[in-house]
């Protein structure tokens, strides 16, 4: 760092023995957090090569931790074998609903809960935190018995309204404090220009609070994604399922192989991996703008 | 802050915007609406159901007959107990693996921005992709898991990580704390963050080192987000139900079977709608008391801190 200074030798010695320290924690640190990467993404890693590992090298003991040679067999005898594309295509049916209908309802819910006042205000904030609090396998028999009432079992769209139904009281929730971030000065310049509280909101709110309206969006495609609870209680028809309910079925089936059932579910985290890397910034900031307060 | 903010905004809207009194039943119909057909309205059946019983296609009234079976029944006192002791793991796993990635990120070091990205992974990762690779690599003729374990510690590799009770409990405890970990350490994250540098200048020009810096400094900044995160983990892992479902199935016997597998099991493998309606009930109610214990002693907890430290 400074020549100068180690050039007096009275402090020289002292001085070393402080940089050694320094180093040593500096290569402690790195080993730390490469250590704490390799077992974070180990498993992540080993999806990947046994995907695309050949059949043989997948079923060897001990097995081996690098790729030894490069196949997609395991992934077009998949397609080939099994319904997967159409599940995929689903699964992208229900998302969709849910994705639309989450935006659609957290929008009004979370200006009511940000920028309005009124009287019962308490009483639908704390339903909806009640809503968010239910364990879905609590209310999976009387939900089902609703639908089967409404015509709604083995049917896509009814498993979207499911999906959105519980999604949506944590949309309202993130994007109330996105809200709850615009100043309110800017928002006040909004009436003083003439808007009304829907042209604020439209105008205003909704365009300064992009990162919460992706948040919502991709939390409401995961929570559907995701799902197995009711996609299971709610599809019996094999032709209608959704892709994460079709590869469960994979799990400890016989016709599957294990280097097919890697592959089934990596080609089922692409999406939501890419989705997450792709939007990680509106993500972390919409889903943290809460918990910072 | 957020008290004062609304009520100015409200005194400009009252001025601005006449004739809006109305405008939060516009804006509240439509989601009451949806969330009392979709989710309040199923729970007030549940109840129903629960105070009923079907045997071959008659349904009849029995009053409590199925609650009354709910507290006699060993079973469900036993998934109680699992989903406690599973609920309480997962808080403590996910809070100290989340503070200490934490922590770790927030340290200087080349490809930070990296490192912090390719740590949220697991997160993204879905719950049956998860299960997947869990299985595969703890699989006992197969399984990556088991030689390493041949390896460090010289045991017989055929590890049945997911069939022997108390190791199934625990291989369930860490693939949860695998894919959950890096969402409190997230916000745990961007709380660090938030506390100012000078704080820490000071301590240093005062000599504190790094141990008493965390406990000073770092650690009592971070309760308020700590206990916001304990519940969070509460509710995470008592709703929890596709991860132990789909690598137990809530066995072997009954070790691995939370509230959420002893539900569904009685519903869609006994077919006793009626029972699992009535121990939903059950659970929902255990679900608020822990909720509601949970916030009690973290505003006590809170607030004793705060006034130890003279901040209140």
């Amino acid at each position: 760092m400074s020549s100068a200074v180690l050039s007096i030798p009275k402090y020289s010695a002292k001085i070393k023995w402080a940089r050694r320290r320094k180093k040593i924690r500096r290569v402690a640190r790195y080993v730390g957090i490469i250590g704490v990467c390799v077992v974070a993404l180990f498993p992540v890693y080993w999806m990947v090569v046994g995907s695309f590992q050949p059949e043989d090298d997948t079923l060897s003991y001990p097995p081996s931790l690098f790729f030894k040679g490069f196949t997609f067999s395991a992934i077009t005898s998949l397609f080939k074998d099994q319904p997967l594309a159409s599940w995929i295509v689903h699964s992208f049916e229900v998302s969709a609903v849910t994705v639309v209908i989450t935006v659609v309802l957290a929008i009004p819910g979370a200006y009511l809960l940000s920028r309005l006042r009124f009287r019962g205000s308490g009483a639908f904030g704390f339903l909806l935190l009640f809503t968010q609090l239910m364990p879905g396998a609590m209310i999976v028999v009387p939900e089902l018995e609703w639908f089967r009432t409404l015509h709604g079992t083995n049917n896509l769209l009814a498993l979207g309204v499911v999906y959105a139904a519980f999604s949506t009281p944590l949309g309202c929730w993130i994007l109330k404090s996105s809200f709850d971030n615009v100043p309110n000065d800017i928002v006040d310049a909004g009436f003083v220009d003439g808007c009304s509280q829907m042209g604020t909101l439209r105008r205003v709110l909704i365009p300064l609070s992009r990162s919460g309206v992706v948040a919502v969006m991709v939390v409401a495609f995961f929570a559907s994604w995701n799902d197995y609870l009711f996609a299971s209680a709610f599809i019996t028809e094999r032709a209608k399922y959704t892709a994460g309910l079709g590869i469960s079925t994979f799990i400890g089936n016989v016709v599957v192989q294990l280097y097919q059932l890697l592959a089934a579910g990596l080609i089922f985290s692409i999406i939501p991996v890419a989705l997450y890397l792709f939007a990680q910034r509106h993500i972390v900031r919409g889903l943290t703008a809460g918990a910072l307060k | 802050m957020q008290g004062r903010n609304r009520r100015s905004f409200t005194s400009a809207s009252q001025k601005g915007a006449g004739g809006s009194s109305r405008l939060h039943l516009k804006l509240l119909a439509p989601i009451l609406i949806f969330e009392g057909l979709f989710v309040v309205y199923p729970i007030v059946k549940g109840i129903l159901i629960a105070l009923q019983q079907t045997n071959y296609g008659t349904t009849k009234w029995v009053g409590f007959a199925n609650f009354d079976k709910m507290f006699g029944d060993p079973y469900f006192w036993a998934s109680v107990r699992t989903t406690f002791e599973f609920t309480l793991s997962m808080v403590v796993v996910w809070l100290s693996l989340g503070l200490g990635v934490a922590l770790l990120t927030n340290l200087s070091f080349k490809g930070r921005t990296l490192v912090r990205g390719l740590l949220a992974i697991p997160w993204a990762v879905p719950d049956i992709p998860t299960v997947i690779t869990f299985i595969v690599m703890l699989d006992p003729n197969f399984g990556i898991l088991n030689h390493i374990a041949s390896v460090l510690f010289g045991v017989n590799h055929h590890i049945l990580w997911f069939s022997q009770s108390d190791l199934a409990f625990i291989s369930i405890v860490a693939m949860l704390g695998w894919k959950g970990f890096p969402f409190f350490g997230l916000v745990i994250l961007s709380s660090l963050s938030s506390i100012p540098d000078d704080l820490y200048e000071a301590a240093m020009v005062d000599g504190a080192g790094t141990l008493r810096r965390f406990r000073s400094i770092t650690f009592p900044a971070l309760v308020p987000t700590l206990s916001l995160l304990a519940l969070l983990a509460f509710i995470f892992s008592f709703q929890q139900f596709t991860l132990i479902y789909l690598t137990t199935g809530g066995g072997p016997g009954q070790a691995t079977s939370t509230l959420a597998i002893y539900i569904y099991n009685t519903a869609f493998q006994y077919f006793n709608y009626n029972y699992a309606a009535a121990m939903g009930v059950g659970g929902l109610v255990l679900a608020l008391l822990g909720t509601i214990v949970f916030v009690v002693v973290e505003r006590r907890v809170i607030r004793a801190r705060y006034l130890q430290e003279g901040l209140a």
